[in-house]
């Protein structure tokens, strides 16, 4: 199996980039994939509070970074890296990769690569797709609407909409349902993965002593995300196995 | 034992910490669950709410004082008219779903009364299912047990039928109350009236005089007393105004009930003795 690489980019803050990673390596625990995580959002590190095992903080506009999450790759037992990239700075990230060579490579065959790109309902995420783009070609393109925050979301007009992913008719739409929000308030609170609220786990593995309500909150919430993931064939498409389909 | 040694819970404080349980004589019943009797019919008027004021009452008589929770936000029936401590929810409310279901699963020896309105039925067997509810609940030795009033229309079977299937792990009571009168033939016909042919765990709510159901539903009418109390010919004024026949047929049917709400809570412990292994008699 091929590494993979996974970035969850915004060009712009508030769309809940960090929750959709935090639901990603959940996930991808779940299907008993090894994971690792790079939390772009240097140096507060929002990610790696919520996963401290996995994640590693990086300042993803210097070199030295960049080697660290690159040069790894094929030497790492993980076989999924997931890029959490702060907000604002996916389309740089995106050609710093493409600068130092991490996109021939991905042609060469030698790692396989995702983007999920969570976009907002303003206007100014239209352009931010568009700066994209050019790196979201094939079927590892993954556009992420993340209700999570019920915002009023995707009144989008049809056809600007149809103009701006005409580019990339391969292009997976992904929707990441609304969470309770004393549910989602006491999980921030908790600092664990979402699994770990469901399973009553404190942050160092002790048992917790969250409501059951929350729990159950959380848990038909991730069971919707999973059944989503599954069926967008999340996985098959890291691995380019050819299963799944939209 | 008078109405004033009970008190009420306002909707706004936070739950107090359940209070010590009284000692127990039977040193045995420590290891027994304590029950969540969750009372609830599809429709409303089907004495449902009467219902749980007896079972309150049966907890309170056998040494187990309950904690009841009202859902009806609106009426605040049992509040109203019962002497127990009783907490009123609005389940549309994420904090009162916790108040409910975090509590009535909690650890702790007193028994649980739930009225769930038909307001909110869908909404309160929807938590109930997400928040797994049932395990939660068996693994701090509460031991739910559902009591669900039919009346005489087929599609309250059929509710009844789903509710079985969907907490298939929990004591359905399917609870049968004659005054609502005799069945439709449409519902004798249908399937889910069928289903629960063979059901094991049933009881019948016997005819009552109206005026003694309406006295039963005052405040100022404590069923323990009625129970207790010596049957006397002259004390009317304690009991609602009730008379002395009236207060005898309150209490035949008190006690007819009381030994029927007896017998399938104890099947139902009894079947999760039989899950639980640990406890020991």
């Amino acid at each position: 199996m091929k590494p993979v690489v996974l970035m969850v980019g915004a060009d712009k803050g508030g769309v809940g980039k960090t929750t959709v990673t935090r639901t990603v390596l959940d996930y991808l625990a779940a299907k008993n994939v090894l994971v690792r995580a790079f939390d772009a959002e240097h140096p507060r590190g929002t990610l790696q509070r919520f996963h401290p095992d996995v994640t590693e903080v990086v300042d993803i506009t210097t070199a030295a970074d960049q080697m660290k999450m690159i040069d790894t790759l094929a030497t790492s037992e993980v076989k999924v890296s997931v890029i959490d990239i702060s907000a604002g700075l996916l389309a740089e990230t995106l050609k710093a990769f493409t600068d130092v060579g991490f996109f021939d490579l991905v042609r060469e065959g030698e790692f396989n690569f995702g983007l999920m790109h969570v976009v907002g309902s303003s206007v100014a995420s239209l352009d931010e797709i568009a700066e994209v783009l050019p790196y979201a070609k094939g079927k590892h393109y993954f556009i992420v609407k993340n209700f999570i925050n019920d915002t009023s979301f995707f009144e989008w007009n049809p056809a600007v909409y149809r103009n701006y992913f005409r580019g990339t008719t391969d292009a997976v739409e992904v929707t990441i349902p609304k969470l309770n929000e004393m549910a989602y308030e006491q999980v921030e609170i908790s600092g664990v993965p979402f699994s770990d609220f469901v399973g009553n786990r404190g942050p160092d593995g002790q048992a917790a002593n969250n409501s059951l309500v929350l729990r159950g909150y959380v848990r038909t919430w991730m069971r919707h995300i999973t059944d989503e993931y599954d069926r967008v064939g999340l996985l098959d498409r890291l691995y380019d196995r050819t299963a799944a389909a939209a | 034992m008078t109405v004033s040694d009970f008190s009420t819970v306002s909707t706004i404080e936070p739950l107090p910490p359940p209070e010590p349980a009284e000692p127990i004589d039977n040193a045995n019943d420590a290891a027994r669950p304590s029950f969540a009797a969750i009372v609830a019919s599809l429709h409303g008027r089907t004495g449902k709410t009467l219902f749980a004021r007896v079972l309150a009452d049966y907890f309170l008589l056998s040494g187990n004082r309950p904690l009841v929770f009202d859902t009806d936000f609106t009426e605040q029936t049992l509040r109203a008219a019962f002497p127990f401590d009783t907490v009123v929810l609005d389940l549309s409310e994420t904090r009162d779903q916790m108040r409910l279901f975090d509590t009535v699963a909690a650890r702790s020896p007193e028994a649980r009364v739930v009225d769930v309105s038909h307001y909110v039925f869908r909404k309160f067997f929807k938590v109930m299912e997400d928040c797994d509810f049932v395990s939660e609940a068996r693994e701090r030795q509460v031991e739910p047990v559902i009591f669900y009033i039919a009346n005489r229309n087929a599609d309250a079977y059929e509710e009844g039928l789903q509710l079985r299937e969907r907490f298939s792990e929990c004591a359905l009571v399917l609870v049968e109350n004659v005054f609502l009168g005799p069945l439709k033939e449409q519902t004798l016909r249908s399937a889910g009236y069928r289903a629960f042919d063979s059901h094991d765990l049933c009881m019948m709510l016997p005819l009552l005089d109206p005026a003694v159901a309406a006295a039963i539903e005052e405040s100022e009418v404590s069923l323990s007393d009625v129970i207790s109390a010596p049957l006397s010919r002259t004390d009317d004024s304690a009991f609602g105004g009730l008379t002395f026949d009236q207060r005898a047929e309150m209490r035949r049917w008190l006690m007819k009930v009381f030994r029927d709400i007896h017998r399938v809570t104890r099947a139902a412990e009894q079947r999760a003795s039989l899950r639980v292994p640990i406890i020991d008699y």
